[in-house]
Order: C-alpha cells, then sequence, then structure tokens
C-alpha cells in the first residue's frame, strides 16, 4: 500500500487537527459540566479515553486504503445487522431501549457503528450507480440499505438514534438524483403523513415532545424545562461568558444531561456568544473541508463515502445546537467529538479517519 | 427512458451547493445564539440569578455545658423560626404590588406584633444576602406554625424552619461563669470569616471563651431551586453535614453554685462567693449576685428588653468575682503577714504592742478596738484583726514592697482566669503615684502605707484574687491560675468521646518558710475556732475551718460607728475568706470568698455562706461529727426526721 511513502505527504492535518481540537474542547467543556457533582473526575477521564481510544481508531481507519473496506463492506454490514438482531433478543433493556451491547464492564451501542457501515454499504452501492437520477429500482435499492438497520432500531425503541441515520435518505435522493416532481410528490406525501404519524405513530412522550417545542412555556418544569433552563444558561453567558468553571446553571442539575445532549449549553454559559462562534466556526471548517475532499475524491465511491460520513456530522451538529435554544424540539442527539459518550466519540473518530483516508488517497496513481 | 450518466460536474455543483447551504446554515445559527446571548442576555441573566443551588444552612449542634459532675447546664431546645425567602416573593409582589401589605399584616395578626414591627424587620434583614432567608420571628407557638402552615399557598415564600434553642435550664444559675450567647457583630465577622450575619456566637464567660469548641461547624444542604422559585431536589453529593459543638465540663459544684447562689438571693444581698479547690485553680462555684438571666440572650434582643437590663442599679451583666473591684479591707492582713514575713521585716515570734492607736510618719492611727489588744504576735493579729501590727509591719515594709509581694499573690493584675473581662484592680507604689498623681502631687506619702496595711487606702482587688490568694496560703505556697473549666469532651464521628482535661498551672511560687507559713495558717485557723475571733459564725462541727474576715468601710467614719444604722449604700462591705479542712495534718482542699456589698459585717453576714458551703461539701464528715449514735437523743431525732441520715460518698 505504500502509505508512508507516497500517501501521508498527501494527508490532510488541519482537518484531522480540527477534529482533535473539538474534542479537546469537549473533555474541558465536560469537566466543566461535572467537576462539581463528579469530584473524582471520572466522567472526564472516562471521556479522555474515549478520545485516546478514538484517535487510534481514527489512525487505524486511515491506514486501511477505503477500497479495501468497500470490498468487506457487506460483510460489515451484515455483522451490524446480526448484532441489532442479537440486541432485540438478548438486549439488556437501558432506560427503556435495548440499543447497548455489554462486553465485560463496557457497552457500546452497535447502532452508532452501524451507521459507518451502512454508509460503507451505500457509498459502495452508488460507486456503481452513476446515474444523475436514481430510477424507481435504484432508488428501492438505496431505500433498503438504509432501512434494514434503521428498522431494526426502530424496534428496539430508538427513534433518536433511527432518525440520525435520515442524513444517508437525504444523502441517498440529493446526491443520488431526484427528479423535480418526485420531489414534489415526497413533500406533499411528508405533508400527509406528518399529522397522521403524529397521532397513530407517534408515542404520546413523543408527541408531547412537538407541542413543548411548539409552546416551551407550556410546561416549565416538564418536557420545557431543558429548553428553558439551557436557555437560561446560555443567554446568562452574554457575550463573554462567565469564565472557566464559573457557571452556574449547567453545572447544576438544572440542565438534565448537561455533559451529553446539553453540553453545548455549558459552552454558551462559560464561553459566552465568543465561545459558540468559535466552536460553530470549526465545525462549519471541518464540513468545508470534508466537502472538498469530496469534490477532489479519487472515484465516486469516495466522493459518496465522505458524503455521507460528513453528512451525520452535519446532522448531529445543526439538530444538537438549534435544540439548545429551542430553534428544534429536544432530541438525544449528541453532539459531534464534544458531548459526552464512549460509542458517539469513536464513530465520529472512524468518520473523520474514513474521510481522512479517501482524501489521503485521492490521486489515481497511488 | 433517457438516462443521464452523471458526469463529475453534477455532483460537484450538488456538493458546493451543499456548502453554500452549510455556511448559510452556520451563520443563522449564530445569528440565534446572538440574539439569546446578545439581545436577550439582561433578561437570562436575571433569570440565571434566581434558578440555582441554594445553600441550606444545617445548625451544628452547640456543645452542651455541664457541671463537673455532668449535670447539663446549658443545652439546646427545639424551637422553630419563621424565614421569609424574599427569592420566591420578589415575582409574587411583581405581579400584585398589595401582596407585600397582606403578608405584613397577615403576619401581624399571627405573630400579635404591629405590622410597623414586621416592616422593621424586613429592614434589618436586607443585610442579608437576598438569597438567604430572612428571619422574621423565633419561638413560634404551635397554634402560630399551623396558622401559617395553613396559608402556604397564599404566602409561598413563608417557610418554618425548625432550630436549636440554646436553653440554660437553670436560669440565671452560673450566669455569670456560663455567659450567653447573640448574633454575630461585625466585630465576629471579621474575626471568624466561616461566620454569616445571623449566626450565634458566644458573647460572654465560658460560652465566649470556648466558643470555638462548642460552637462546632454548621453544614449545609444544597437545594435546586428554579426561575420559579420552587425547590426541586436536594443535590446530595454536595451535602456537608453539621458537627456537633464539643461539650464542656465546667469546674462548677452544682450543688455549691446552687447554695451560694440561694444564700445572695434569700438574704437579698449583693455581693459574689468564690469558692476553689487550692490544689488544682479549679473553681468549684462562682457566683455574683443578683445574676442576669441568659435565657434572655438567646432570643430576639429587643433594645427595650437591653435597656431593661442596662437600667438596673446593680449592674447585671457584671461578674462581680472577677469585674467587682472592692476594698479588701482586714482581709488584705493575710497579705500583709505574708509579705512581713517573706521579706524578713516581721518573723512568727514577733511581737507589737496595741494599746487601741499608734503613730506613724507624724500621725495617730486607732485600732479597731479602742481598748487596745495588748502584745500581739503574728497569730494573734490574724484572730482578733489587730490594726496597729499591721501598721507596724507596713510601716516597716514601705509601700513598694507591698505592692511588689502582693502581685506574687496575683492582687493589681489579673490571674488569667478562663473568664473574660477580669479586672487586675490595683495595688499602690510610687510608680504608680507618679504616674496618677492626686491634685498635681506625684509624690506617695509614708503615711498613705499605713491605710493600705489593713486593705484600705486605694487598694483595689476582686474576690478572685483574694481566693487566689487564700488558696497560696492552704497549699503552701503555690498561686495558681483559676480556671472554671475542667474538662472538654469530643464527640468523634464514631461515637467515641475524647476528653481533655485543663490543666492545672501555677502563676507564681511564694517562697516561706514552715514555721512562718504555719503561724499564718494558725492564725487564721483561730479566728474561725477560737473564743474572740472574728469568724466564728464560719465555724463548722466535725471540721476545722481557717479564715479572715473583712470589714470595709464604705464612707469615711469620725470615731467607732456601728454599721448596721447606716443606710444601704454607706454600709460597709463584708469579706470573709476561709480554707478547709484546715486542723493539723489535713490537705485543704476547698476555698471559700464571700463578699457581701454593704453587708454591714464580715463574720455577721459573709461568714455564714462560707460555713454553709464547707457544710454542704464536706456534708459527710459533718453528719458523723454531729450523729453521735451511742445519745438516745441524736437517735430520737433520728427517728423523728430531724436529723437525715448521711449519704453516702459519691
Amino acid at each position: 500500500m505504500n502509505i508512508r511513502e507516497r500517501s501521508l505527504p498527501t494527508l490532510d492535518w488541519n482537518f484531522i487537527g480540527t477534529a482533535i481540537v473539538i474534542a479537546a474542547i469537549g473533555v474541558v467543556l465536560i469537566y466543566s459540566a461535572t467537576w462539581f457533582t463528579d469530584p473524582n473526575l471520572t466522567v472526564v477521564k472516562r471521556q479522555m479515553i474515549w478520545v485516546a481510544v478514538g484517535i487510534a481508531l481514527l489512525i487505524a481507519f486511515l491506514i486501511v486504503d477505503y477500497r479495501i473496506l468497500f470490498d468487506i463492506a457487506p460483510i460489515l454490514y451484515g455483522i451490524g445487522l446480526l448484532l441489532l438482531v442479537y440486541l432485540l433478543v438478548w438486549g439488556q433493556v437501558t432506560a427503556n431501549v435495548r440499543s447497548w451491547i455489554h462486553i465485560g464492564a463496557f457497552q457500546f451501542q452497535p447502532s452508532e457503528f452501524m451507521k459507518i457501515f451502512t454508509a460503507l454499504m451505500l457509498a459502495r452501492y452508488f460507486e456503481s450507480n452513476d446515474r444523475a437520477y436514481l430510477n424507481f429500482r435504484s432508488f428501492i435499492t438505496a431505500m433498503a440499505i438504509i432501512g434494514a438497520p434503521v428498522g431494526l432500531i426502530i424496534i428496539q425503541p430508538d427513534f433518536g438514534t433511527a432518525a440520525s441515520f435520515f442524513p444517508l435518505i437525504a444523502v441517498a435522493m440529493f446526491f443520488g438524483g431526484i427528479r423535480p416532481r418526485v420531489w414534489a410528490a415526497m413533500i406533499l406525501a411528508a405533508l400527509i403523513s406528518i399529522p397522521a404519524g403524529y397521532f397513530f405513530f407517534l408515542k404520546p412522550y413523543q408527541r408531547e415532545r412537538i407541542v413543548i417545542f411548539l409552546n416551551p412555556e407550556r410546561d416549565p418544569l416538564g418536557s420545557g424545562y431543558q429548553v428553558t433552563q439551557a436557555k437560561i444558561a446560555i443567554g446568562s453567558g452574554g457575550i463573554h461568558g462567565k469564565g472557566f468553571k464559573q457557571g452556574t446553571q449547567a453545572r447544576l442539575d438544572f440542565i438534565p444531561e448537561h455533559h451529553t445532549d446539553f453540553i453545548f449549553s455549558v459552552l454558551g454559559e462559560e464561553w459566552g456568544f465568543i465561545g459558540v462562534v468559535i466552536v460553530l466556526g470549526l465545525y462549519l471548517f471541518l464540513i468545508i473541508q470534508a466537502l472538498t475532499f469530496a469534490k477532489h475524491a479519487r472515484d465516486r465511491g469516495g466522493t459518496f463515502l465522505v458524503i455521507c460520513l460528513i453528512s451525520f456530522v452535519i446532522f448531529h451538529v445543526i439538530i444538537n445546537v438549534a435544540m439548545q435554544i429551542g430553534v428544534l424540539p429536544t432530541t438525544g442527539i449528541p453532539l459531534p467529538l464534544i458531548s459526552y459518550g464512549g460509542s458517539s466519540t469513536l464513530m465520529f473518530f472512524i468518520a473523520v479517519g474514513l474521510i481522512a483516508n479517501v482524501d489521503m488517497r485521492r490521486f489515481v496513481n497511488a | 427512458m433517457r438516462v443521464y450518466r452523471d458526469d463529475q460536474k453534477f455532483l460537484q455543483f450538488r456538493i458546493n451547493a451543499l456548502i453554500w447551504g452549510m455556511a448559510a446554515v452556520f451563520v443563522f445559527l449564530a445569528g440565534s445564539f446572538w440574539f439569546v446571548q446578545g439581545v436577550q442576555a439582561e433578561k437570562y441573566r436575571g433569570l440565571a440569578e434566581a434558578n440555582s443551588l441554594r445553600e441550606l444552612k444545617v445548625p451544628a449542634k452547640r456543645g452542651l455545658i455541664m457541671d463537673r459532675n455532668g449535670k447539663i447546664l446549658a443545652d439546646n431546645q427545639p424551637a422553630y423560626s419563621l424565614v421569609v425567602d424574599r427569592v420566591v416573593m420578589r415575582p409574587i409582589v411583581k405581579r400584585d404590588p398589595n401582596h407585600r401589605q397582606k403578608l405584613v399584616s397577615f403576619l401581624s395578626g399571627v405573630l400579635g406584633l404591629p405590622p410597623q414591627e414586621i416592616e422593621a424587620r424586613f429592614e434589618k434583614g436586607k443585610a442579608i444576602p437576598s438569597a438567604k432567608p430572612l428571619p422574621l420571628a423565633e419561638d413560634l407557638t404551635m397554634p402560630q406554625v399551623a396558622a401559617i402552615q395553613a396559608e402556604a399557598i397564599l404566602f409561598p415564600e413563608l417557610n418554618v424552619t425548625p432550630v436549636q434553642r440554646r436553653n440554660y435550664g437553670y436560669g440565671t444559675m452560673a450566669a455569670h461563669v456560663m455567659g450567653f450567647i447573640g448574633e454575630v457583630n461585625d466585630k465576629d465577622l471579621a474575626q471568624y470569616p466561616d461566620l454569616e450575619q445571623g449566626d450565634l456566637i458566644g458573647k460572654r464567660g465560658v460560652e465566649l471563651m470556648y466558643d470555638n469548641y462548642l460552637r462546632g461547624k454548621d453544614g449545609a444542604e444544597y437545594w435546586e431551586y428554579d426561575s420559579h422559585g420552587r425547590r426541586l431536589e436536594e443535590y446530595e453529593p454536595a451535602r456537608k453535614t453539621a458537627v456537633a459543638g464539643d461539650n464542656v465540663y465546667l469546674t462548677i459544684d452544682f450543688e455549691l453554685q446552687r447554695r451560694a447562689e440561694q444564700y445572695f438571693i434569700e438574704n437579698e444581698m449583693v455581693g459574689a462567693a468564690v469558692v476553689i479547690d487550692p490544689r488544682n485553680g479549679e473553681v468549684l462555684a462562682m457566683a455574683s449576685s443578683p445574676a442576669y438571666n441568659p435565657n434572655v440572650y438567646s432570643k430576639r434582643f429587643t433594645p427595650e428588653v437591653y435597656k431593661t437590663i442596662l437600667s438596673n442599679p446593680f449592674k447585671l451583666e457584671i461578674n462581680r468575682a472577677i469585674q467587682g473591684l472592692y476594698s479588701p479591707g482586714s482581709v488584705f492582713k493575710n497579705v500583709m503577714a505574708l509579705a512581713g514575713l517573706m521579706d524578713g521585716q516581721i518573723t512568727h515570734s514577733t511581737t507589737f504592742s496595741c494599746g487601741g492607736s499608734g503613730t506613724f510618719f507624724g500621725r495617730r492611727f486607732r485600732c479597731w478596738k479602742r481598748e487596745g489588744h495588748g502584745s500581739v504576735d503574728i497569730e494573734r493579729s490574724l484572730k482578733v484583726s489587730c490594726d496597729i501590727f499591721y501598721y507596724s509591719t507596713g510601716a516597716k515594709l514601705g509601700v513598694d514592697k507591698i505592692n511588689e509581694y502582693s502581685r506574687k499573690l496575683t492582687f493589681g493584675e489579673i490571674s488569667k482566669i478562663d473568664l473574660d473581662g477580669e479586672k487586675a484592680g490595683l495595688v499602690p507604689s510610687t510608680k504608680w503615684r507618679a504616674e496618677n498623681p492626686v491634685r498635681g502631687d506625684t509624690k506617695w506619702y509614708p503615711s498613705e502605707t499605713i491605710s493600705v496595711s489593713i486593705g484600705q487606702g486605694p487598694l483595689l482587688v476582686t474576690p478572685l484574687q483574694v481566693a487566689n490568694m487564700m488558696a497560696a496560703i492552704a497549699n503552701g505556697g503555690k498561686v495558681l491560675r483559676p480556671h472554671v473549666v475542667r474538662v472538654i469532651e469530643k464527640i468523634g464521628p464514631d461515637g467515641k468521646a475524647k476528653r481533655l482535661r485543663v490543666a492545672t498551672e501555677t502563676l507564681h511560687e511564694v517562697k516561706l518558710a514552715p514555721p512562718a507559713l504555719n503561724a499564718v495558717r494558725r492564725g487564721l485557723w483561730r479566728v474561725v475556732n477560737e473564743v474572740g475571733g472574728t469568724g466564728r459564725n464560719a465555724q463548722v462541727e466535725g471540721l476545722g475551718i481557717s479564715g479572715k474576715t473583712g470589714t470595709v468601710q464604705v464612707i469615711r467614719q469620725v470615731g467607732w460607728v456601728k454599721s448596721s444604722s447606716l443606710p444601704f449604700k454607706h454600709k460597709d462591705h463584708a469579706w470573709f475568706a476561709a480554707y478547709g479542712p484546715a486542723d493539723p495534718g489535713q490537705t485543704p482542699s476547698m476555698v471559700v470568698v464571700v463578699f457581701v456589698e454593704h453587708g454591714g459585717g464580715g463574720g455577721s453576714d459573709a461568714a455564714p455562706l462560707a460555713k454553709l458551703l464547707f457544710e454542704s461539701r464536706f456534708r459527710d464528715k459533718v453528719m458523723s461529727a454531729r450523729l453521735n449514735l451511742d445519745n438516745p437523743e441524736t437517735l430520737e431525732q433520728i427517728r423523728e426526721g430531724d436529723l437525715p441520715l448521711p449519704t453516702p460518698t459519691r
């Protein structure tokens, strides 16, 4: 493969560096969020381990040529589906959801890794499908690739994670190509199915979330509570923020999940608008770099792999950041590389590794 | 159907569209944050302030104060206080401007206080940070608690909190020793940074001196409140457990203290009594009459109460045993005897002749006994309290020697008792006169020394200093540091008690040859036990007591006048200082000093209390002496119930 001689000089250090800086900021924020309630700093220490393992995985997924991964993608995808089935049958219920696999003291969410495998599978499919617009058959094939894991995850039932596969559908439709009249038909279908889904498909607590999203003041101590509290934390940070460890809102339990889903409110409170702009800037930089890589990829498969993977980042960042101030409803979507959590951190490091992998091997003769 | 093959351009266009789309979305997000953090920052800052973790103090249990045998003199009793939570109140007042008025009139009705008083308490509470509860009333009765809780929906800002109220179970008993507690002032806050406005701290006596032990360490619970003022839940990891204060065992003996105080109360006397153990300096009783009730201080202290205490003509707060400065009178003859012997100006066999008066430095000085005492040696001089003997001794010593030896017996300086406000008193000297001239005259005249020799002139002593001196005579010359605390008991978290004993400390040592010391001791023994002694009223059956009386003229008298015929404020002060058991071969274990302001006579008014206290302490010994079981009359008395049987020793 000759990585050292040919590929490494073409590795984009800025891209990987940005990801690591974001992860470092994440560790600092988790510390801010937990030092008071967790004096032993076990949460921060654990996240540091996750980051270290994540970087190791990043390197691993950088070294192996992504074309080899395309070759074994069906196997990985198959194993992922089997794990999801295993979960449904033998999984332990954590917070009413069977999404964790326990291995010794460790536990991980196979659905996070399934995102990578599904992206690989989808990119592999589009490698050989180079039509400008998807025809019916190829559309169904793409949807089936995404639909299989999503279906299994919905049964768990973990809607948040299932929803996080949505960017793949968007990628398939937008980059796979759909004619304008099909778009129109689908928008119409959506408009009809959303109210139907609301009444027949969603569980009561999910319905409640949407009602409260539309009117958060309605229940300040209930489901609207998180958003109200997050806004107070972020708003009280002002332009300059209260400073490192000076936050009073986020470190306490006013905001549940303040070190996972609502970690961004810690940033807003302690580092103010300036901190928010810097972190958003880092994410935007990371996304634009990745999309630039996509343009310059050696092959169509590489382009699609980068787009699929970065679409996860885009989706997570926008949904998570927007829900902090109530622009979007509250969902259990973590902030990539920043929120505390092993599976999510590892998944995003792998994604970063794979994106850099595609970029590193952009020259056809490599 | 045509099939468009995708060339790179098609895909490139879509990617570029996404890049621009991303940039737009991020700008929109940043704009949204600008709206929250820039435009609305003030609003959220206000909400954040209200929305926080609040510290609720868990007051530490103050240590108990007990007498030497563990009888509890000061403890803590549960009580209910009313506090108002201003963080909760603020938004309600904003919604309903009449709310505050409603609240004040409601409280005025429940507490039975005028509305102005309630407003005044609100005003006073402004010094407390608004996140902390503002105390409005203490010691609520159960009906008051019920009335307040019944209106909890209307007035959610009112909270009834259980507190520990300092309680002195025996009221005025040993009040001056125990002292009292009160709210911290600015000086206390500067000294102890961990204290807060409204905290209680020892202000006087043992409560003050041993405050560091008694106070303990307050704990805290952290409760989350949201911006609506609602208490959510306790944040348990941050909880700090309160550490109870250490218990203090006084050296005070409850029984002796009670008897001493009762004597003053029953006889309506003003004065002080000090009982100390001459072996170790422990204060067994210290009474000062009249006394205050320390319970008054641990309640809300109104200016009226304070005025009442201050306006009492007898100065209730003064601990006369250590702060009362009095002329020692004849009690000072003991000091003169010791000084003369130590300096070698007299020996145990020196005699002076008393003819009722004598001339010293060109002036005639009278003995209290017009007929005179004849030839007097040191023993007899003490027994009959002959003035001429001490005039002569004083003339030989001079005032500066008197000063020097008095200081060794703690006169003119503080004896460092573990109580606040001890007074040093005054023993004159030529140096003192130079610094404190009389009408511009800085010279000390030798004739003034003659007055000092019998305990008059500018001399000022406290009853405690007299007790220190008597203890030195009783224990053979050791001047010990007196103390009122015997043991400090620390209860560890495991419930195990660790006891720290207060050590005996020697301040000075008085070197005296045994014959000289014995002469003084025998003289004092004869005061009480021989016919013609001035302290016969202190004689206790079956127990040898040695002592010295003192009677101090309050106004200058011409000739020999009977004090009892004078109005109260001109009556003589009465002293009696004694120790026992004092029979040969016995080790004295108790010194008693009684001082009665305007009492009349030392022998008649002060000595009976000493007798009482000795009898109480050595009850069994006294009883066995009185109970002659071979005497059928005694048996009859026991049967009739007139004589109690001796109780076994504790």
